[in-house]
C-alpha cells in the first residue's frame, strides 16, 4: 500500500499547495513537478517491492532524484552552450549522463522492462512568469551585423554612463599626502589603543592621556628584537629585492637615480659596501665537502673513557715537551 | 736567585739587549686547561689545570703564579701534595681601617698591590712551595708537573655568564658563557701565569652539556660524549706557543656557520641569529685576503673562530686564533650604518690575531709596537677598503684625539721606561694613575695609547717607506713562526715577543735608516706638538714671511725640532717648502714663484695637477697667495692653529683636493660669518664628487654662520632650498621623495641636513617655524616602502633633528610645567616623539635606534623646561633587560638628570647599579659617563658631595670593584674628578695634618710590595742552607694530612683547607719565612670574597676555630667588619711601615716633621721609630691582630 501512502501523502501536500495556489504560482508550478517526482519515487519503490516507505525516505528520495535530474540539466545545458547552441541537443545529454558516471547503455534495456510502471502526466500548470523588470528607457535595436537571433540589449541603465567631468585622484601630491596621514592615523590609533589597554608611563605627572606611552617592559632575550628584522622589513626586502626599485611612482625620482649612478663616485661607494659577494660562489664552495672539525660527528665514549683520554693527555704532554736541556742552556744563568 | 734576577734583566732589555730573560726561575711548557663541569644555574666551574714546568735554577724551592678568584682545592707536583698560599693584595688596595682618603695614596698603593702580583715580575697571587721530596729532582732541573684542583663560584669578572630568564634548558634559553677581561685576565677564570710574555703548548678540554658547543683556542682535535651521552667533551690542542692571557672561551648553545670562502674558518652565533651571521661574515674572507697579502705571510693559525655573544665586554676581543665580538655588530643586508663599523672591527681582529696574539709582547712597555703595528695595517685595510679620503679622514680625526686628550690631561706615553721606582722618575707624574702596569691604567687613557701607537707606526712609515715597513713586520712574523715550530726548543719561543728595542733594530736592518730622533720624540716621550702660524706677504722682495710659533710650556706638549712641510698655493701652482724648525728661529722667508698677476686670465695650477678656472676677485690684489698649509701630510703629532684670511680659507676649501684640508678649512670658516663663506659652503655642499663627510661638516658649518649672520640672512633658511632640490618631489617640493638609500652618500646627506637645520635660530634665539614645520613635513612624508635599505637610522636622526629644534622654555615666575602651558610647537614635537616611542615597541628598529633617540629627545624637552624634569621614565628604560644601546641612551639621561637636579637618590641609585648591574659594559659605561658628565667637580660645591659619598666611592675602588681592573679604573678616574688627587674638601677639617703628613709620605709607602719581594730575595739567598731546615716544614702538614680528612665539596672548608696549609706553611721559624708572613698573613686568605676579608676572629689562635667561624663569615658584611678595625689596624699599619722602612732615611725624615698628629698615629710612628729592622719581625705578634692568630707562636701549633 505503499503507493496509496504515497498518493495520499502526495495528495495531501497537493491540497496544501493547492490551497496556496491563489497566492503564488511559481510555486504552484514547483510543487506539481515535485509531486511528479514524489509519485515517480513511489512507483520506484513499489517495483523494488517496498511495501510501504516513511515519508521523510520518501522525501529524501525525491530530493536525490530532483538532485540528479537538476544536474543532469545543467550539465546538458552547459555541453550545449559550449558548442554555441541555445537548445541541448540528445547527445548533450549523453555527454552528460556519461560524464556523470552513469552507463547510457543500460538505459534502453531499463526503459523497456517488464515490470514498470507508467504513471500519468503530470498535470499542466502553468509556467510561472517572471516578473517584469523595471525598464528605463528604450532598449537599443541590435546594429545591422549583429543577427537578429542574438539577445537583446539589456535595459541601458547597465551600459550607459554619464561622464563626470572631474580629474580622478591621480596627483603625486595627494596620494603622498593621503598615504601619509593614513600612515599616521593608523599608527596613531593603533599606539592610542595599545597605550589603553597596556600601561602606560606619561610625562606629565598631571595628564596621563594627552602623550600616552607604552610602558617599557624589559625582554629576557633583548638582542633578538633589536637585531631581527621584523617580518614586515623582511617582506618588503623580498618584494624590493625581486621588483627593481626604479620603479618608483615619482619618475623624478628614477631620473636622478640614473645619473647618480652613472658618476664614478657612486661607484666607488657601492664597492665599498657591496651586499651579497657572488652567490655562486658560495654555492659552489657547499657542494665540496666541507671538512671542519665542528661538523664531524660526535665520537661515542670508549669503555673506560676517562683513564684512557687521562692518558693520552699525559702522553702528548710528554712528547710536547721541549727538551730541559736546551732550555737551560740558553735562558739559564749560565 | 730567582727574584733577584729580575732588575738586570729589564735593565738589559732597555740598555737594547735583545735576548729575553725570564722573570720566573722555570720555564712553562706546556698547560692542560681541563674544565669538566659547567653549571649555568649555579653559575660555577669545576676544574683543573696542569703545568708542565722546567725549573731553571737549581734551588727552586718556591713557584708562583696567577690565580684571582679561584677557590683552589688541592695542589700537586708530580703527583705529591704541595702546600700553597692565596695571598692578593689586590683585593682590597688600602687597608678598611685606613681613614686615608687621597688618590694619591691610593693609586701608589694600588700600582704596589699589582706589581705585587705581576707575573712580568714574577710574582703571583698563587705561591705554591715544591715539597722537599723533590727538591733532589729540581735540582737536576727535572720536570715538574703542577697539578691545581679548582673551581670558580659566581666570578665577577674573568667568565661572564649570560643566563636569560626563560623556560626551557639551558640550550633553548641561549644561556652562553665567554671569558673576557682587560689585558692580560685570564687568571680570573683558572690558575695560570698570565703573563704576555711566558709562552706555552695548550691542551684545552671542556666539558658541556651536548647541545651546546665549547669554542677555544687552536684546533679542535675531537668531540667526544660522556657516558650517559648528555654532555660531550671538546678536545683543544693549541701547538703554537702561546700566553696565558691569550687564552679565551665561549661556550653556548652556538648555531655554527663554516665559512663558504675558508672552510678553515668558522663562524659562531647565538641562536635565531644565523641570517645575520651569514651577511656579516661574508665580507670576512677579504680582510684575510688583504692581510695575508700585504704580510707576504699566511695566517699563523690553522684555524679561525669567530664568536658572537651577548653581554660583551668589549666589541671586540681578540685571542689566539680566535675572536670574540659583541652580538651587536651582527645586521642583515637591510642596515647601512651598521655595515662599515662592523667591517671595522672583523678588520681590528683580524689585524690583532697576527700582532698581539700570534706575536706577542716581551713588557708591558713594549706594548706600544703590538697596539702600534696592528693599529697601522687596519689603517692600510681602511685605506684600501674605503679609500684614501675615509683614510685620511680617519687618520685626522685619531690625531685630533690624541691632542685633545693630551693637552687635556698632560701627555701619553707609549714606551714607559721606570728606573728603580723612585718617585721623582715617574713619567707620569702629570696622571691620576700609574702607567708602570696596564691594569692601573685610566681606559681612556689605554684607548689614546692605542690611537697614538699607530699613529706613531705611520710616522715610522713616513720616514722609511711603506715597504720597508711590511718588511719589517713580514721578518718579525717569519722569526716567530719558525720559533714557534720549534717544538721542543722552548727557549726559541721568545722569538715570539717582540720587543721595542728588537722592533728598533728590525727597522734599522731592514732600511737602513736611522729613526732615533723620531722615537726618541714621540716613543720616548709623551706630548704633543702645538703650533700657532701666521704670516706676512712681502711685496717688494716677493716673499712668504711665515712665523711658526709653539708652546711647548702648556701641559701635554713638547717642543719640536726638526723639519716641517709647508705647502704654499700660489696663483703659479702649488709648492712644497721643508722649514727647519730650530730652537729659536720663528720667522721662516719663503720666496713666492709668481708676482699677483690676476688680471692674466690662466688656469691655476694644483697640487694634484688639475688645472682649473678659479674666480679671482676675492683676493688681494698685491699677493699672488691663495692659500698655506702647515705639514699637510701629518707627519707629525700636532695642533696647528694658522691664521690666514677669510678669502684664503674659502680658497682652500673651494679648490683643495685634499679632504683634510677641506676640514680644516671648514673649521676656521666658522669664524668669518660672511656671504662668501656661506657661497663656499653651499658650493661644497651642492657638489657631488666632494667627499661626503666633508659635506656633512659642512651642513654644521652653514648652520653655524647662518646663526652669526642672522640679521643680515637673506633668502629661506639654509640648506633648506638644497634640500628640497636635492631629495624632494619636483612637483610638490615640500614633499620628499620615497627613500631610496642607493647612494649612500646622498643617504648620508639626506640624514645630516636635517639635523643641522634644526640647529638654526632666528633673531630670538628661536627655531624658525619654517624649520620646524620643514622637519615634521620630512618625518611625515617618509615613505620607505620602496626602499632596499631600512630607514631606522633616518628616521632616529629626524628625531635627533627635533631635539635639536628646541629652544629653552619662556618661564612665568617658574610655573610648574603642565600640559596647559605646554609651546604648541612643542606640543607637535611630542606628538611624533610618543608616537614614535609607541610604535618602537610593535615595530622595532635595528638596534632600536628610534628609541634611543626618543629619549634623548625627551631628555632634552626635559632639560629645557617644556615638560617637567624627572627621571622615572629614564631609569625603567636603563633596567636589566633592554638592549644595552636603550639602556646606555637612558643611563646617559640620569647622569644628566643627577647632575642638573643635584639629586641624591639618583646617584645612589647609579652607583648601585655600577656595584651591582649584570652586565660589565654598563657598569663601565656609566663611570664613564659620570666621569665625562660629573655631578660635581673638586672645586666646585655641592649638596652631593658629602663624606658618606667619598666613603662609598673609595670602597668601590678600594675593595669593591677587585674582579675588573678596567671598573676598578673607572671608579679612580671618577674619583679623580670628583674630589681630585687630594683629600676631598667635604671632609671634616680634624684630620688635615694628618693628610698633609700622608701625602708627603707616599714616596714611602710606595713599595708595599717590598716585604714580599725581600721575603724572597732572603730566602733565595739563603736556600742552600734552608733545606735542610725547611725538612721540618713538610713533616707536620704531610701528618695532618693524614689526619684531616677534608670534603673539598663545600665552599668554606676550602677555605679552611688553605687556612690549614697557611698554618702548616708558617709553623716552621726559618728567618727567611718570618720576614715572609708580614706581607701574607695582612692579606686576605680568602680567594673569592672581597670585603670583609681581612677581618678575622680577634682572638684565636687555633685553626680548627677558625674553620667553625669562616663557615659563617663567608659574607661577612663590611658593617661586621668595622666592629674588628682596632684588632687589625695596628698590624697591617705595622707592615706598611715595616715596609716602608727600607727607605729609611726619607722616612725618618717624616717621623720627625709631624709629631703633631692624632694620638693613635703619632703611636704608631713612634712605635716603628724605637725598633730596628730585627725586632719589627717579631712586632705583628705583640698586637692582638687577627692574622698573628695563624702565626707560629700559636700555643697549640707551636711545637
Amino acid at each position: 500500500m505503499a503507493d496509496a501512502a504515497a498518493t495520499a501523502g502526495a495528495g495531501g501536500s497537493g491540497t496544501r499547495s493547492g490551497s496556496k495556489q491563489s497566492t503564488n504560482p511559481a510555486d504552484n508550478y514547483h510543487l506539481a513537478r515535485r509531486r511528479t517526482l514524489q509519485v515517480v519515487v513511489s512507483s520506484l519503490l513499489t517495483e523494488a517491492g517496498f511495501e510501504s516507505a516513511e515519508k521523510a525516505s520518501v522525501e529524501t528520495l525525491t530530493e536525490m532524484l530532483q538532485s540528479y535530474i537538476s544536474e543532469i540539466g545543467r550539465s546538458a545545458k552547459s555541453y550545449c552552450e559550449h558548442t554555441a547552441r541555445t537548445q541541448p541537443t540528445l547527445s548533450d545529454i549523453v555527454v552528460t549522463l556519461v560524464e556523470m558516471g552513469f552507463n547510457v547503455d543500460t538505459l534502453p534495456a531499463y526503459a523497456k522492462r517488464s515490470q514498470r510502471m507508467v504513471i500519468t502526466a503530470p498535470p499542466v500548470t502553468n509556467q510561472p512568469v517572471t516578473p517584469k523588470a523595471l525598464t528605463a528607457g528604450q532598449n537599443r535595436p541590435h546594429p545591422p551585423h549583429i543577427p537578429s537571433h542574438f539577445p537583446e540589449f539589456p535595459d541601458p541603465h547597465t551600459y550607459i554612463k554619464t561622464p563626470t567631468y572631474r580629474e580622478p585622484v591621480s596627483d603625486y601630491q595627494v596620494l603622498r599626502e593621503k598615504a601619509a596621514s593614513q600612515r599616521r592615523d593608523v599608527e596613531r590609533a593603533l599606539t592610542r589603543f595599545m597605550a589603553k589597554t597596556g600601561e602606560t608611563q606619561s610625562l606629565f605627572k598631571d595628564d596621563v592621556s594627552t602623550f600616552p606611552l607604552i610602558a617599557a617592559r624589559p625582554f629576557t632575550i633583548p638582542y633578538l628584537t633589536a637585531l631581527l628584522p621584523s617580518e614586515l622589513e623582511m617582506q618588503q626586502m623580498e618584494e624590493t629585492d625581486s621588483s627593481e626599485q626604479d620603479e618608483q611612482t615619482d619618475t623624478e625620482n628614477l631620473a636622478l637615480h640614473i645619473s647618480m649612478e652613472d658618476s664614478g663616485a657612486e661607484k666607488e661607494n657601492t664597492s665599498v659596501l657591496q651586499q651579497n659577494p657572488s652567490l655562486s660562489g658560495s654555492r659552489n664552495g657547499e657542494e665540496n665537502i666541507i671538512d671542519n672539525p665542528y661538523l664531524r660527528p660526535v665520537k661515542k665514549p670508549k669503555i673506560r673513557r676517562k683513564k684512557r683520554i687521562l692518558k693520552k693527555v699525559l702522553n702528548s704532554a710528554n712528547i710536547n715537551f721541549p727538551c730541559p736541556g736546551a732550555s737551560v742552556g740558553a735562558a739559564g744563568p749560565g | 736567585m730567582p727574584l733577584t734576577g729580575v732588575e738586570p734583566a729589564r735593565m738589559n732589555r732597555k740598555k737594547g739587549d735583545k735576548g729575553f730573560e725570564s722573570p720566573r726561575p722555570y720555564k712553562l711548557t706546556h698547560q692542560v686547561v681541563c674544565i669538566n663541569n659547567i653549571n649555568f644555574q649555579r653559575k660555577s666551574v669545576v676544574g683543573f689545570v696542569e703545568l708542565t714546568v722546567f725549573p731553571t735554577v737549581a734551588n727552586l724551592n718556591r713557584i708562583k703564579l696567577n690565580s684571582k678568584q679561584c677557590r683552589i682545592y688541592r695542589v700537586r707536583i708530580n703527583d705529591l701534595e704541595a702546600a700553597f698560599i692565596y695571598n692578593d693584595p689586590t683585593l682590597e688596595v688600602c687597608h678598611s681601617e685606613s681613614k686615608q682618603r687621597n688618590l694619591n695614596y691610593f693609586s701608589n698603593a694600588y700600582a704596589a698591590a699589582v706589581s705585587a702580583v705581576d707575573p712580568d715580575a714574577g710574582n703571583g697571587e698563587l705561591c705554591i712551595k715544591v715539597p722537599s721530596e723533590l727538591w733532589k729532582h729540581v735540582d737536576e732541573l727535572k720536570v715538574l708537573k703542577i697539578h691545581i684542583n679548582f673551581s670558580l663560584d659566581q666570578p665577577k669578572g674573568g667568565l661572564h655568564f649570560v643566563v636569560p630568564s626563560v623556560e626551557g634548558s639551558m640550550a633553548e634559553r641561549g644561556a652562553h658563557v665567554f671569558s673576557c677581561g682587560y689585558q692580560n685576565s685570564t687568571r680570573f677564570w683558572f690558575p695560570c701565569v698570565d703573563s704576555y710574555s711566558e709562552l706555552c703548548t695548550w691542551k684545552l678540554e671542556f666539558t658541556v652539556d651536548a647541545a651546546m658547543v665549547a669554542v677555544s683556542n687552536g684546533d679542535l682535535v675531537e668531540t667526544v660524549y660522556t657516558h650517559d651521552m648528555r654532555k660531550k667533551t671538546f678536545h683543544y690542542m693549541l701547538t703554537i706557543p702561546t700566553a696565558a692571557s691569550n687564552i679565551s672561551l665561549a661556550i653556548g648553545p652556538f648555531e655554527i656557520l663554516v665559512d663558504p670562502y675558508m672552510h678553515e674558518v668558522t663562524h659562531f652565533c647565538l641562536p635565531q641569529l644565523l641570517p645575520l651571521l651569514k651577511h656579516t661574515t661574508s665580507y670576512l674572507h677579504e680582510v684575510f685576503e688583504f692581510y695575508e697579502e700585504i704580510l707576504t705571510c699566511r695566517y699563523p693559525y690553522s684555524c679561525f673562530k669567530t664568536v658572537f655573544i651577548d653581554e660583551a665586554y668589549v666589541e671586540v676581543a681578540a685571542y689566539a686564533s680566535m675572536s670574540i665580538f659583541s652580538t651587536n655588530l651582527l645586521h642583515s643586508a637591510m642596515i647601512i650604518d651598521e655595515t662599515p663599523l662592523t667591517r671595522r672591527c672583523l678588520a681590528q681582529s683580524l689585524a690583532q690575531q697576527f700582532f698581539g696574539c700570534f706575536i706577542s709582547r716581551m713588557s708591558w712597555s713594549d706594548e706600544w709596537v703590538l697596539k702600534g703595528i696592528s693599529g697601522y695595517i687596519y689603517g692600510l685595510w681602511m685605506k684600501k677598503t674605503f679609500g684614501v679620503n675615509e683614510y685620511r679622514h680617519w687618520i685626522k680625526e685619531e690625531l685630533d684625539r690624541i691632542v685633545a686628550y693630551e693637552l687635556k690631561t698632560g701627555g701619553v706615553l707609549l714606551h714607559p721606561i721606570f728606573g728603580g721606582g723612585k718617585e721623582k722618575d715617574n713619567p707620569a707624574s702629570h696622571l691620576h694613575f700609574s702607567i708602570k702596569h696596564p691594569h692601573t691604567l685610566s681606559w681612556e687613557y689605554y684607548t689614546m695609547f692605542q690611537c697614538k701607537a699607530h699613529l706613531v707606526m705611520r710616522l715610522i712609515e713616513n720616514r722609511i717607506s711603506m715597504e720597508f715597513m711590511l718588511q719589517v713586520f713580514n721578518k718579525l712574523l717569519s722569526l716567530a713562526s719558525t720559533a714557534s715550530s720549534q717544538k721542543f726548543q722552548s727557549h726559541m719561543w721568545s722569538q715570539m715577543l717582540v720587543s721595542t728595542s728588537g722592533f728598533l733594530k728590525s727597522i734599522s736592518n731592514v732600511s737602513g735608516k736611522d729613526i732615533q730622533p723620531l722615537i726618541k720624540q714621540w716613543v720616548d716621550q709623551s706630548g704633543v706638538v702645538k703650533f700657532y702660524g701666521s704670516f706676512a706677504f712681502n711685496r717688494k722682495r716677493n716673499v712668504l714671511e711665515l712665523e711658526i710659533k709653539q708652546d711647548y710650556t702648556s701641559p701635554g706638549t713638547q717642543k719640536y725640532v726638526g723639519p716641517l712641510k709647508v705647502t704654499v698655493q700660489e696663483l703659479d701652482g702649488s709648492f712644497n717648502h721643508t722649514l727647519q724648525i730650530e730652537e729659536n728661529s720663528l720667522k721662516h722667508d719663503i720666496p713666492c714663484h709668481s708676482k699677483s698677476r690676476r688680471n692674466k686670465k690662466k688656469k691655476i695650477p694644483l697640487m694634484n695637477g688639475e688645472e682649473v678656472d678659479m674666480d679671482l676677485s676675492a683676493m688681494d690684489a698685491d699677493s699672488p697667495l691663495l692659500w698655506i698649509r702647515i705639514d699637510p701630510d701629518m707627519s707629525v703629532l700636532r695642533k696647528v692653529e694658522f691664521e690666514q684670511a677669510d678669502f684664503m680659507w674659502q680658497y682652500q676649501l673651494r679648490y683643495e683636493r685634499d679632504v683634510v684640508a677641506q676640514q680644516e678649512s671648514i673649521l676656521a670658516l666658522e669664524k668669518f660669518p660672511t656671504p662668501a663663506s656661506r657661497l663656499a659652503l653651499t658650493d661644497i655642499l651642492e657638489q657631488e664628487q666632494c667627499f661626503y663627510r666633508v659635506r656633512m661638516s659642512a651642513c654644521f658649518c652653514l648652520a653655524k654662520i647662518a646663526n652669526s649672520m642672522v640679521s643680515t640672512w637673506t633668502g629661506p633658511p639654509a640648506m633648506k632650498s638644497l634640500f628640497t632640490r636635492m631629495f624632494c618631489c619636483k612637483s610638490c617640493p615640500n614633499i620628499v621623495k620615497t627613500n631610496n638609500f642607493m647612494s649612500f652618500q646622498s643617504y648620508f646627506l639626506q640624514k645630516t641636513m636635517p639635523v643641522a637645520m634644526a640647529l638654526l635660530r632666528d633673531v630670538h634665539n628661536l627655531c624658525p617655524k619654517e624649520v620646524l614645520t620643514f622637519i615634521l613635513d620630512l618625518i611625515k612624508y617618509n615613505d620607505n616602502r620602496k626602499n632596499k635599505f631600512s630607514d631606522n637610522y633616518y628616521r632616529a636622526e629626524m628625531i635627533d633633528a627635533l631635539a635639536n629644534s628646541v629652544t629653552p622654555a619662556v618661564s612665568v615666575n617658574n610655573e610648574v610645567r603642565t600640559l596647559d602651558n605646554l609651546n604648541p610647537d612643542v606640543r607637535l614635537i611630542l606628538e611624533e616623539i610618543t608616537r614614535f616611542l609607541n610604535m618602537e615597541k610593535l615595530l622595532p628598529s635595528y638596534r632600536h635606534t628610534i628609541t634611543v633617540s626618543c629619549l634623548r629627545a625627551i631628555r632634552v624637552l626635559q632639560k629645557n623646561g617644556h615638560v617637567p624634569s624627572d627621571p622615572a621614565l629614564f631609569k625603567s628604560y636603563a633596567e636589566y633587560g633592554h638592549f644595552v644601546d636603550i639602556r646606555i641612551a637612558a643611563l646617559e639621561a640620569v647622569v644628566d638628570y643627577t647632575k642638573v637636579d643635584r639629586s641624591y637618590e639618583e646617584l645612589q641609585w647609579l652607583l648601585n647599579m655600577i656595584q651591582n648591574d649584570p652586565v660589565p659594559y654598563v657598569r663601565h659605561k656609566i663611570l664613564n659617563m659620570l666621569t665625562k658628565n660629573p655631578p660635581f667637580t673638586k672645586n666646585m660645591e655641592s649638596p652631593l658631595c658629602n663624606e658618606a659619598l667619598v666613603d662609598q666611592l673609595w670602597k668601590l675602588m678600594n675593595s669593591g670593584t677587585s674582579h675588573d681592573w678596567r671598573l676598578r679604573c673607572g671608579a679612580v678616574d671618577l674619583y679623580f674628578t670628583l674630589f681630585g688627587l687630594s683629600r676631598p674638601s667635604c671632609l671634616p677639617l680634624p684630620e688635615l695634618g694628618l693628610v698633609l703628613n700622608l701625602k708627603e709620605k707616599k714616596a714611602v709607602l710606595n713599595p708595599t710590595i717590598i716585604p714580599e719581594a725581600v721575603a724572597g730575595n732572603q730566602e733565595a739567598a739563603n736556600n742552600p742552607s734552608s733545606h735542610p731546615q725547611l725538612v721540618g716544614f713538610q713533616n707536620p702538614f704531610s701528618s695532618s694530612q693524614d689526619e684531616e680528612e677534608i670534603d673539598m665539596d663545600t665552599v668554606h672548608d676550602s677555605q679552611a683547607f688553605i687556612s690549614h696549609h697557611l698554618n702548616m706553611l708558617e709553623r716552621p721559624s726559618t728567618p727567611g719565612l718570618s720576614k715572609y708572613r708580614p706581607a701574607s698573613s695582612r692579606s686576605a686568605l680568602i680567594p673569592q670574597h672581597s670585603t670583609g676579608c681581612d677581618s678575622t676572629p680577634t682572638t684565636k689562635p687555633q685553626w680548627s676555630l677558625e674553620l667553625a667561624r669562616k663557615g659563617t663569615g663567608k659574607e661577612q658584611s663590611p658593617l661586621e667588619m668595622g666592629m674588628h678595625p682596632v684588632a687589625s689596624a695596628p698590624l697591617s699599619v705595622f707592615t706598611k711601615e715595616s715596609t716602608a722602612s727600607k727607605h729609611s732615611d726619607h722616612h725618618h725624615h717624616h717621623h720627625h716633621e709631624h709629631k703633631k698628629k692624632k694620638k693613635k698615629h703619632k703611636h704608631k710612628h713612634k712605635h716603628k721609630h724605637k725598633h730596628d729592622s730585627k725586632e719589627k719581625d717579631k712586632e705583628p705578634f705583640t698586637f692582638s691582630s687577627p692574622a698573628s692568630g695563624r702565626s707560629i707562636r700559636s700555643p697549640s701549633l707551636s711545637d
